[in-house]
């Protein structure tokens, strides 16, 4: 370019100020509208591969845990969408599923919570679902469980899935568990349900009034767990019945 | 653990909740106590329907050899139905009518209702129009031990005494004085006598 020295200058100047601002619009229009249509081929793609292994995704629970991976890996979440029940009810009524499968857990979560307080292992969630389903052609995962209970969130019936102890467990009463609490949990589960204050003495150093007034609150204030005062041993032990294995 | 269920020598099965260990113990929570008592009177009212069992007695879940023992002790797991929470479990059964003390003004022993007297007393009255004895005065002793087994075979004398007079309610049965004891007579719906 010429260096201009005069007054003319300023004019040349605003002049390729102005050409170079409408080629940098004109870039980042086509950029968008590269990006638009690239999206747009991706979506019929993905659409295609969903339509295409529709039945393999209902059906086979790795692949449909592969293929949420990598929904949620490239940023696209198959419940979100413009249709009540987002992209995946659209796409293969998998929506439903979701549906039908949240509507069996809590059916699972009410029927048990006098007897668990409120607290229920994983598996055993799993375990009951299948059986409530009678003869069925699908395997259910802990992925499926914890996306229905996702979409239970805005029902605001409390339903989480906590961890206790590397063990998922769905809480389904809105209820805060202290950590003396969760690790009586811990121990229970380790001991096959059966928790004594002796375990929590010996076993994390906790002081005899401390054990005892855990375990009573669970016992008395929450309905977590069932007191034994036949116990062979110790005369009086706590069971907790979310972590036993039931028929 | 896992908790199962279990048949027993007899052919009852018993529910998974029988093979844990606090369900004999009277629960302080007061939520969890009434799912377990309500398992209880459950378990108890078709065992005793299964048997047969007229009577529960508190004295049952304290000794071995009696008609109770698959129900109110587990062996397997050592435990057995203790007596405060046997008693507590009889005055529910009461509350909700599916039992009665018998004899009456105590306390251990109870007459069971597996089957509502209202519906002994329809039943009595059914086998006494099927088997054409309408009218007739019979003894107490013909209709609790028929020679034909009916559905009232053993039915203890308290609860026959009870359906008839649900049945003299409705002008259905009266009581009448015979010379070795009693006995009653049953006429046809809506007779008056």
């Amino acid at each position: 370019m010429r260096r201009g020295v005069g007054l003319a200058a300023f004019d040349r100047h605003e002049q390729s100020k102005r050409s170079f601002a409408e080629l940098s619009t004109q870039l980042s229009e086509s950029q968008v509208q590269h990006l638009h249509s690239q999206l747009a081929q991706f979506r019929t793609a993905l659409a295609h591969f969903a339509t295409n292994h529709r039945d393999s995704i209902r059906k086979d629970p790795n692949f449909r845990h592969a293929f949420q991976q990598m929904c949620s890996s490239i940023g696209v979440d198959p419940l979100a969408g413009p249709k009540k029940g987002g992209w995946w009810a659209e796409m293969f009524n998998l929506g439903d599923w979701q549906y039908e499968l949240g509507v069996q857990i809590v059916d699972i979560c009410v029927s048990t919570r006098e007897r668990n307080g409120g607290m229920i292992v994983m598996e055993e969630v799993i375990r009951m679902i299948v059986k409530l389903r009678g003869v069925s052609d699908a395997e259910i995962t802990e992925e499926d469980i914890v996306r229905s209970i996702k979409t239970l969130e805005p029902l605001g019936a409390g339903y989480q899935v906590i961890d206790v102890g590397g063990k998922k467990m769905i809480r389904s009463v809105p209820k805060e568990l202290d950590t003396d609490q969760v690790l009586v949990l811990v121990t229970a589960r380790e001991r096959g349900g059966r928790v004594v204050e002796e375990m929590l003495v010996h076993g994390h150093q906790w002081t005899r009034e401390r054990a005892h007034a855990a375990l009573e609150n669970m016992l008395l204030r929450d309905g977590l767990c069932w007191v034994d005062e036949q116990d062979e041993t110790y005369g009086r032990a706590y069971w907790i019945p979310s972590t036993m294995e039931w028929d | 653990m896992a908790l199962s269920s279990h048949t027993t020598s007899t052919g009852f099965l018993l529910p998974s909740i029988h093979s844990a260990p606090p369900f004999f113990t009277k629960q302080p929570n007061p939520i969890t106590n009434s799912t377990a008592t309500e398992q209880w009177i459950r378990l108890i009212s078709e065992y005793a329907r299964f048997k047969r069992l007229f009577y529960l007695r508190i004295d049952d879940c304290e000794a071995t050899g009696n008609d109770w023992d698959e129900i109110l002790r587990n062996e397997r797991i050592n435990r057995r139905l203790l007596p405060t929470y046997l008693s507590y479990i009889i005055e529910t059964m009461i509350e909700k009518g599916l039992a009665e003390y018998e004899p009456p003004k105590q306390t251990r022993s109870v007459i069971l209702y597996w089957r509502a007297p209202e519906e002994w007393a329809e039943a009595l009255h059914g086998w006494v129009v099927s088997t054409g004895r309408l009218n007739t005065i019979m003894t107490f002793y013909e209709i609790t031990e028929p020679e034909i087994e009916s559905p009232l075979s053993g039915i203890p004398l308290p609860l026959l005494r009870k359906c008839i007079s649900i049945l003299a309610k409705t002008n259905r049965s009266q009581i009448i004085a015979i010379p070795d004891g009693e006995g009653a007579r049953f006429f046809a719906r809506s007779t008056l006598q």
